[in-house]
C-alpha cells in the first residue's frame, strides 16, 4: 500500500500551483471572500484564463479541444482548484462539458461533435439539464414531456423542472417521451434543443435559502431538428445513464478537502463562542473531523480504483449518503453553536452554493443559515438518499427488488394522467 | 497511489477465513480453545505477523495483523488472539533485548498465552492503579482481565512511586468471571509479591494506539459478520409473501450500515497503512478507526438481532454471540465517546 501520489502527478501539481499563483488576482482569497454581487463577472473572466490555458474541458480528449489530461491529472488539478477556492468553469460547464460534451464524444455523431463541442469551449453554447418533472422526480423515468416527429423537426411539449443554470443556458438536453406505447424506459429518447425560440419559456423557482438556482422550463410545441437525437430514437434512457457515469471522476478526492476545510472554520466559530470545551460540542465536532477523514479515506481508495480502471458499482451511492448526511448534521451543529444568534441572522450570506461553503466565506452567522438551509437539499437532488439506500440495498447487499407496478405500455400504468 | 489490498494480501485472508470456517466455533470450550489458536499460531503466524523475524515474528507489518483479527472477529474464534497479541505489542515496543528475547518467541509461536491487564486508559491512571511495586515484586487485583485465566505472561500496569510503568509477570492467580463476551472470556487477576520486570517507560500512547487499530479490525469483522447475517436472513425469511429483504424498512436499515461498514473498513485500512508506516497520522487514524468500527458493529449486531426476529433472541442462535463481542470491544480502550474526546485534543479543539 502507498498512499502517495505518482512524480509525474506531483509535477503537474507544481505547474497548476504556479499557474494558480500567476493568474489569480493578487491577494486572492476565495470565492467565498468576493462580494456575491462580483461573483458571476469574476468567474467569466476567470474562464476565459483556464481556456485560454487550456485548462478547461479537461477530461476531453485533445483532438476535440479538450485538455487530455490523464485521470490522475484531473484528479490534482481539481484537488488544487479546490484548495485554492477558485471554479472550475463556468456555470453552465458542469452540464455542457462534463456531462454532454463527454457523452457527445462517447455516443454522438460525427456531425454533433464536430458542431456542439467547438461551441460549448468558446462557451457559446451555455447547457442545462431538461430531466426531472413535475410527476417525474425519483421515478425519473415516468416523465412525460412528449417529442412528436413533424417532417424534419421534433416537436415537444410539456415541463420540466428544478433546472439549475436554466436562466443562463441556451440549449437544454432533454429526455422527453417519443412512444407511449413502449415499456416506460423503452419509449424515451434524449435530444438536443435550442432555448432562445418562443416554444421555450424559463420561469425561475426561488428556493428555501432565498435564492433564484433552479428554474422551471415549458415547452410548447418548441421544436429541434430531427437529427439532434442522441443514442437513437427510443434510446434516451441509456444515453442518460452514460451521461450520469461523467458526474464524478476527477472530483473523487475533493469531497474532503472541502469538507476538511469548512469544519475549521465551524471548529473556529465554536471556539470563539467559547464552547469547544462544552462535552457535546467537543464529541460532535470529534465525530465531524472523523466523517471528513472517512471521506479522505474513501477518496484515495476511490482514487487507486479510478487508476487501476475499476468500476465504482455502487460506490457513488455510498459517496452521496456520506457526503449529504454529513452536511445536514454538521450544518446542524453549527445551528446549536449559534444557539440564540440563528434567529437573527447578520453579516454576509455564504452565497448560493448548493454543496459546502466556498474558500473564503465569512463566519457569519447568516452564511452558516444559508448553509443550513442548502444542506436540506443534498439529501434530495442527484438521487435522493431513500434512492441511494434502494441502490446499495439491492446493487451492493444484492437484496430482493420490491414486487413493481409500473410494467407494461408506459400509456397504461396510470390512465388520466397519461402523456 | 495504491490504497488497496494486493493479491497476496486478499489471498492470506481468503486462507484463514477458509480455515475458520472449517474449525472456528464460537461456543468451543468454554471460549477458549486452545489448540485452534495453537494452529492459528503455527500455521498462519497469527499471534506475530508484524513483529521481526529474530524474535520469531513473520516480518510482515500491522496490515497483515489487522487482516487476521478481522477474521477472527468476522468468525467468533475462541481464542486468545486479542490477550497475545496486545501482551507481545507492549514487550515488543517497550521491552529490553533481554525481555523481548525471552518473552516473545514463545508467545508468538503459541507455546504460551499472553494477557493485557488494561481495559481502558483510564488505567493508567496512578489514582486507579490497583497493582503496587515494592521493589522487585508486585501486589494487587486487577477485576477485569480478557484472557487472563488461560494466561502465561501477563502484562501489568502498576504502580512505582507515583509513576505507573507496566511489568511483565508469570507469578499470578487467575479466577475466570462471568463474562459478557462468551467468546472471549475475563478474569480476575491476582498478583500477591510477584516478580515482575519493568518495561520502559516509552510512549504509551502510541502503544495504545497501535492496539486500537487492532481492536478495531475484529470489531470490523464482527461488524461484517453481522450484516451479513442480517441480509442472508432478509433474503429467506418470508412474510406477506415476500422475502422481507425486498421491504424498504429492512432493506434502507441494512444500507445505511453497509455505509457504516464501508466507513469502518477504510477507516481500519488507513490506520493499519499509519502503524505499519509508523506515521503521524496515527494519532488521529486511530481513535477514528476505534470508534467508527466499534460503532458499526454494535449497530450490525443489534439489526442482526433485530431482523432475525424472534430466533434471533435465543440462546441457540449466535446473534447474541456477535452482540456481547461488540459490546465487549467497544468498551475495550475506551468507549466512543472517549475516542472523540482523544481525537478533539488531539486535533487541538
Amino acid at each position: 500500500m502507498d498512499i502517495t501520489y505518482p512524480p509525474d502527478a506531483e509535477r503537474f501539481r507544481a505547474r497548476i500551483r504556479t499557474f494558480l499563483a500567476e493568474n489569480l488576482p493578487a491577494g486572492w482569497a476565495g470565492v467565498g471572500a468576493l462580494p456575491p454581487d462580483e461573483r458571476a463577472e469574476f468567474a467569466t473572466r476567470w474562464r476565459a484564463t483556464l481556456a485560454e490555458n487550456g485548462l478547461v474541458a479537461v477530461s476531453w480528449p485533445k483532438e476535440y479541444g479538450g485538455a487530455g489530461l490523464t485521470d490522475v491529472e484531473q484528479v490534482v488539478l481539481a484537488e488544487e482548484l479546490a484548495r485554492a477556492g477558485a471554479p472550475s468553469g463556468g456555470e453552465n460547464d458542469g452540464f455542457g462539458i462534463g456531462m454532454l460534451g463527454n457523452t457527445l464524444i462517447q455516443l454522438g455523431t460525427e456531425e454533433q461533435k464536430s458542431y456542439f463541442l467547438p461551441r460549448i469551449l468558446s462557451g457559446e453554447h451555455r447547457w442545462c439539464q431538461g430531466y426531472s418533472e413535475p410527476d417525474a422526480g425519483s421515478d425519473l423515468a415516468g416523465l412525460r414531456t412528449r417529442a412528436v416527429l413533424d417532417g424534419d423537426e421534433w416537436v415537444i411539449d410539456g415541463q420540466k423542472i428544478w433546472t439549475s443554470a436554466g436562466h443562463t443556458a441556451n440549449w437544454i438536453f432533454v429526455l422527453a417521451r417519443t412512444d407511449p406505447a413502449a415499456p416506460k424506459h423503452k419509449g424515451i429518447t434524449f435530444l438536443l434543443v435550442p432555448m432562445e425560440q418562443p416554444g421555450v419559456e424559463v420561469r425561475p423557482i426561488v428556493n428555501a435559502a432565498g435564492h433564484s438556482l433552479f428554474n422551471e422550463v415549458f415547452f410548447t410545441g418548441a421544436r429541434t431538428r430531427a437529427d439532434l437525437v442522441v443514442g437513437g430514437v427510443g434510446g434516451g434512457w441509456r444515453t442518460a445513464m452514460t451521461l450520469l457515469g461523467f458526474e464524478r471522476g476527477g472530483q473523487v478526492t475533493t469531497q474532503a478537502i472541502e469538507f476538511a476545510r469548512d469544519l475549521d472554520r465551524l471548529v473556529e466559530l465554536a471556539r470563539d463562542r467559547g464552547l469547544t470545551s462544552d462535552p457535546r460540542i467537543r464529541d460532535e465536532l470529534a465525530w465531524c473531523a472523523a466523517r471528513v477523514q472517512v471521506m479522505r479515506y474513501r477518496g484515495l481508495r476511490g482514487l487507486t480504483a479510478l487508476l487501476q480502471g475499476r468500476t465504482p458499482g455502487a460506490d457513488g451511492a455510498i459517496s452521496k449518503l456520506v457526503w449529504s448526511e454529513y452536511f445536514q448534521r454538521y450544518t446542524e451543529l453549527a445551528a446549536e453553536i449559534l444557539g440564540p444568534e440563528l434567529l437573527a441572522p447578520t453579516g454576509p450570506g455564504s452565497g448560493e452554493v448548493l454543496r459546502v461553503a466556498e474558500v473564503g466565506t465569512p463566519n457569519s452567522s447568516r452564511a452558516w443559515v444559508d448553509e443550513l438551509l442548502y444542506a436540506r437539499a443534498g439529501t434530495i437532488y442527484a438521487g435522493s438518499s431513500q434512492v441511494q439506500r434502494t441502490i446499495i440495498g439491492e446493487q451492493l447487499l444484492g437484496l430482493p427488488r420490491e414486487p413493481r407496478l409500473d410494467g407494461g405500455p408506459f400509456a397504461e400504468i396510470r390512465p388520466g394522467k397519461g402523456a | 497511489m495504491d490504497f488497496a489490498y494486493d493479491a497476496e494480501q486478499d489471498q492470506f485472508r481468503a486462507s484463514i477465513r477458509s480455515f475458520l470456517a472449517d474449525h472456528a466455533d464460537p461456543r468451543a470450550a468454554d471460549g477458549h480453545d486452545g489448540l485452534l489458536w495453537q494452529r492459528l499460531c503455527t500455521d498462519f503466524g497469527a499471534a506475530g505477523l508484524h513483529a521481526p523475524e529474530e524474535h520469531g515474528g513473520g516480518g510482515f507489518t500491522p496490515v497483515e495483523t489487522a487482516l487476521v483479527l478481522e477474521e477472527l472477529g468476522r468468525a467468533l474464534a475462541p481464542v486468545p488472539a486479542w490477550g497475545t497479541v496486545a501482551a507481545a505489542e507492549a514487550v515488543l515496543r517497550l521491552g529490553g533485548a533481554d525481555v523481548r528475547k525471552e518473552v516473545l518467541p514463545p508467545l508468538l509461536a503459541g507455546e504460551r498465552i499472553g494477557a493485557l491487564a488494561l481495559v481502558t486508559e483510564a488505567d493508567l491512571d496512578p489514582a486507579r492503579v490497583p497493582v503496587r511495586a515494592d521493589g522487585e515484586t508486585l501486589t494487587g487485583t486487577v477485576p477485569v482481565v480478557p484472557n487472563g485465566h488461560v494466561a502465561d505472561v501477563l502484562v501489568v500496569p502498576a504502580l512505582v512511586g507515583d509513576r505507573v510503568v507496566l511489568h511483565v509477570v508469570t507469578e499470578f492467580e487467575a479466577e475466570r468471571q462471568d463474562s459478557l463476551d462468551l467468546t472471549r472470556p475475563v478474569a480476575a487477576v491476582r498478583l500477591t509479591d510477584a516478580p515482575g520486570t519493568p518495561l520502559d517507560e516509552g510512549d504509551l500512547d502510541r502503544l495504545l494506539d497501535v492496539l486500537r487499530v487492532l481492536l478495531a479490525a475484529d470489531l470490523l469483522g464482527t461488524a461484517g459478520a453481522c450484516l451479513g447475517a442480517a441480509v442472508a436472513y432478509a433474503h429467506t425469511r418470508v412474510q406477506f409473501n415476500r422475502p422481507i429483504g425486498s421491504f424498504q424498512a429492512v432493506k434502507h436499515r441494512c444500507a445505511e450500515l453497509a455505509v457504516e461498514l464501508d466507513a469502518a473498513r477504510a477507516a481500519v485500512m488507513f490506520a493499519a497503512l499509519a502503524a505499519a508506516e509508523d506515521s503521524p497520522e496515527l494519532a488521529t487514524a486511530a481513535p477514528v478507526a476505534k470508534f467508527q468500527a466499534a460503532d458499526t458493529a454494535v449497530a450490525c449486531a443489534a439489526a442482526s438481532i433485530q431482523i432475525h426476529g424472534g430466533i434471533g433472541f435465543t440462546r441457540e442462535h449466535d446473534a447474541h454471540l456477535f452482540y456481547r463481542r461488540a459490546l465487549t470491544g467497544a468498551a475495550l480502550l475506551g468507549s466512543s465517546a472517549r475516542q472523540r474526546e482523544v481525537l478533539a485534543s488531539r486535533l487541538g479543539f
